[in-house]
């Protein structure tokens, strides 16, 4: 049976570009240009993302990694030739938040969130890095102030999403 | 908007904190063009793929942070990263034009003591070279590399969306070719230069990814590419180290190398190969720095 996810639905129609999304008349400009449908025989594929989501019909979650949500390789290409102008990726972002705050999506998301989380950087500094810049004439990198930074993402709440 | 004599350098973190060579070569560029530039304590971006896919108001919050550590100076940033870039352009874009969203991030950011004001620009170093000009980029080759033919790939955060962004022509950049031409090179026209890398669904399954950077290496070297033009750490990784896995796929060799077009206008410069850290690339590049009389 069919069932309207509310909250989808809710988060979606919250989004800023809601508006523009009911002028999508599924067209496919934005299955055309995605590389990832062309090389996955659409396995993934944009369009329905936009109609499912106007519609709240949650098919992209309940199951971690699933592939029509996180199969997006974020290149922007949809955003650039959709000829109603949607911003494609902005909806795409709603959904993965919503797909992390359930506990889904691929690990490497929650795992680099919880590096810069920790550390207010994706990539800490290594000490053999640190030797190879000496070593190519670099100014040392002077390190973020991770206390601060932990302390504004407590308040925008990402230590809840990621349960720390 | 800050009028810059002298930028904040933003290389990023994995630039900074990983693959720091690709920074030797920005460095000894900028200085030879007269690009000042100066550090600060920057947090991650952070990345417009991950961090802002995992949380919205997060990414905001700390992309607005970084900035206003810029405006502190009252000074602009370049970017030698297209995430970084991408990230840094679309929050100040975005809360320097809508009200409602700078107050709400305004509220969060005064839990630490800062506020974002909007007086800032943010640059990719792509841009500022082109701005710099062809001729004051031909004045300091010393060793032309007529003949070099190359595939240049700007990548898909250089300038998507192009209507906010506004870095470059959308569907037919012309800045990174413009760069590159001043050296001599000769980018190639090839199918597939406005594909994506591949990187970003490498992070869900690997080998979609792969197939992708098949495509685009196929492409280009059908056009006759001898070596990859790039403007992004994360395509430099794609291309270069993840070569290999591609080749895998393709089922064939295609050891063709990929420069940072600032390591390209280094050697053309006159810059030893071993002061640029060349060795620290994955797909060899003697036999074209040989060919081409850069060794
Ligand atoms: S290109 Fe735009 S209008 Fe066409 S199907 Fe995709 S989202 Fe809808
Ligand atoms: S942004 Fe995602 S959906 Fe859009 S074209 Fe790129 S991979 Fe496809």
């Amino acid at each position: 049976m069919v069932v309207v996810d509310y909250e989808l639905r809710k988060k979606v129609m919250d989004a800023h570009i809601h508006d523009a999304l009911k002028y999508c008349y599924q067209c496919a400009r934005c299955t055309d240009v995605c590389p990832v449908a062309k090389v996955t025989d659409q396995r993934y594929n944009p369009r329905p993302v936009i109609m499912n989501s106007f519609l709240g019909l949650n098919t992209f979650m309940g199951e971690k990694d699933n592939f029509s949500l996180w199969g997006c390789t974020i290149c922007d290409t949809c955003d650039e030739v959709c000829p109603q102008k949607i911003e494609l990726t902005e909806i795409f972002t709603v959904l993965k938040n919503m797909s992390i705050a359930r506990g889904e999506g691929p690990d490497y998301y929650t795992t680099q969130a919880s590096t810069i989380y920790d550390t207010g950087k994706a990539i800490p500094m290594q000490p053999a890095i640190e030797r190879r810049r000496k070593d190519l004439g670099l100014p040392v990198i002077e390190p973020p102030d991770a206390d601060e930074v932990k302390k504004l993402l407590n308040e925008t709440k990402l230590n809840k999403i990621l349960k720390k | 908007m800050a009028k810059t004599e002298e930028y904040k350098m933003f290389q990023g973190c994995t630039i900074g904190n990983r693959i720091p060579f690709l920074e030797a070569s920005a460095r000894k560029v900028f200085d030879k063009l007269g690009i000042k530039t100066s550090e600060a304590p920057f947090a991650c971006c952070p990345d417009p793929v991950g961090f802002n896919s995992t949380d919205h108001l997060s990414w905001l919050a700390m992309g607005a942070r970084n900035l206003t550590i810029a405006e502190d100076e009252g000074k602009d940033i370049i970017s030698l990263c297209n995430g970084c870039f991408q990230t840094l352009k679309l929050v100040n874009k975005e809360l320097i034009h809508d009200e409602h969203e700078k107050e709400k991030i305004n509220a969060i950011l005064k839990t630490i003591g800062r506020e974002f004001k909007g007086t800032i620009n943010v640059k990719h170093f792509v841009e500022v070279l082109y701005d710099i000009g062809a001729d004051k980029i031909k004045e300091n080759v010393v060793k032309e590399l007529a003949g070099l033919k190359v595939a240049c790939h700007t990548g898909c955060h250089y300038n998507r969306p192009s209507e906010i962004v506004q870095t470059d022509d959308p569907m037919k950049p012309i800045k990174l070719r413009g760069v590159v031409k001043a050296t001599g090179a000769v980018p190639v026209d090839y199918e597939e230069e406005m594909l994506c890398c591949g990187a970003g669904v490498g992070n869900t399954e690997e080998e979609p990814a792969m197939q992708i950077l098949n495509n685009k290496i196929t492409s280009a070297m059908n056009a006759g590419a001898e070596a990859f033009i790039v403007n992004c750490p994360a395509c430099f990784q794609q291309f270069d180290t993840n070569q290999k896995k591609a080749e895998k796929i393709a089922g064939k060799n295609f050891g063709i190398p990929v420069l940072y077009v600032t390591e390209l206008l280094a050697l053309a410069f006159g810059e030893k190969p071993d002061d640029l850290g060349l060795k620290f690339h994955r797909v060899r590049l003697s036999a074209l720095l040989e060919k081409h009389g850069l060794s």
